[in-house]
């Protein structure tokens, strides 16, 4: 229980920072800022530039992802922005536009 | 995981606006503003610097800012809250903090007084028919109360009697408590001050 969720009807504008896992079904606008995992289920929206090590993304992202570890766009999920990140995966059905930097 | 809930975890920080239609547990931070529908729940733990404005709110954490909230703040033992609060009801329990102002809407405090002066006021008329006349000068009549009688042959002298008794007899003035009082009354030192700290820094 010691995961943030962020349930389907909250809106949040502003900065969430913290060492849990994140899951957000709903919006999120700002900036997400994260030692763990976060998780943007299919009603999750979110417009922000996002800091952390691992993040799957079901839902919509609009902004900057960078991730220590790795990110991953599943078959319903919707990304816009640049991506940093050692790992990425893009499932098929999978929407992204954007630039992808692997650090190679 | 169908039914909305909304948790800020332990090892969150939330600063901004956070607003939305379903239940929100804090258990972490949240600095800014939280404006819900439904109710708010600040875990013992939690930490608050946000104005508020829910449905309810039950504070089991620490807030800093005002609150408002349609129906109910429930502070309980372990909530510490500065900051005014405003809602139609207001529970603090024994070990609550709380520091600011409560605004529970309009309320009639003569409402309850007011209502026992009228009925006797109302009681009073069959009596000030009966007389009137001899007793005009002596008193206003509208102090006359309905008193049984035991002597109707003077019935001029009863009216005037009566207000000066009462006069005689006001009602217990707000006297200035005995120093004895007032002395108890002053608070030990809060808890909350991290005294042994600063002193274990001034050592190092």
């Amino acid at each position: 229980m010691a995961n943030t969720v962020i349930g389907s009807s909250i809106v949040i504008d502003g900065e969430i920072s913290g060492e849990e896992d994140l899951i957000i079904q709903g919006t999120v606008k700002g900036r997400i800022v994260l030692k763990e995992n976060v998780y943007i289920e299919e009603s999750g929206i979110v417009e922000a530039d996002i800091e952390t090590s691992n993040i799957e993304v079901s839902g919509q992202v609009t902004g900057n992802i960078v991730a220590t570890d790795k990110v991953e766009i599943t078959a319903g999920g919707r990304a816009v922005g640049d991506i940093k990140a050692p790992r990425i995966l893009i499932a098929d059905g999978a929407i992204f536009k954007g630039n992808v930097d692997m650090d190679v | 995981m169908n039914e909305p809930i909304t948790i800020i975890g332990t090892d969150t920080v939330v600063s901004g606006n956070l607003e939305g239609d379903e239940d929100l547990t804090i258990e972490g931070r949240v600095e800014g503003s939280i404006s819900l529908s439904k109710t708010l729940t600040i875990e013992a733990g939690g930490v608050v610097r946000a104005n508020i404005n829910v449905r309810n709110a039950i504070i089991s954490g620490v807030l800093v800012g005002n609150i408002e909230a349609q129906e109910s703040v429930h502070l309980t033992e372990q909530g510490r809250v500065v900051g005014d609060i405003s809602a139609p009801r207001v529970i603090l329990v024994d070990g609550a903090s709380f520091r600011g102002n409560i605004d529970m809407g309009d309320i009639d405090v003569d409402a309850a007084p007011q209502t026992t002066r009228t009925r006797s006021r109302a009681a009073a008329p069959a009596r000030a028919t009966e007389e009137p006349t001899a007793a005009e000068e002596a008193a206003p009549v509208r102090m006359r109360r309905p008193v049984p009688v035991r002597t109707p042959a003077k019935p001029a002298e009863k009216p005037a009697a009566q207000p000066a008794a009462k006069a005689a007899a006001p009602a217990p003035a707000a006297r200035p408590l005995p120093q004895k009082v007032l002395n108890k009354k002053i608070p030990p030192a809060p808890k909350v001050r991290a005294v042994g700290k600063a002193k274990a820094k001034k050592k190092s």
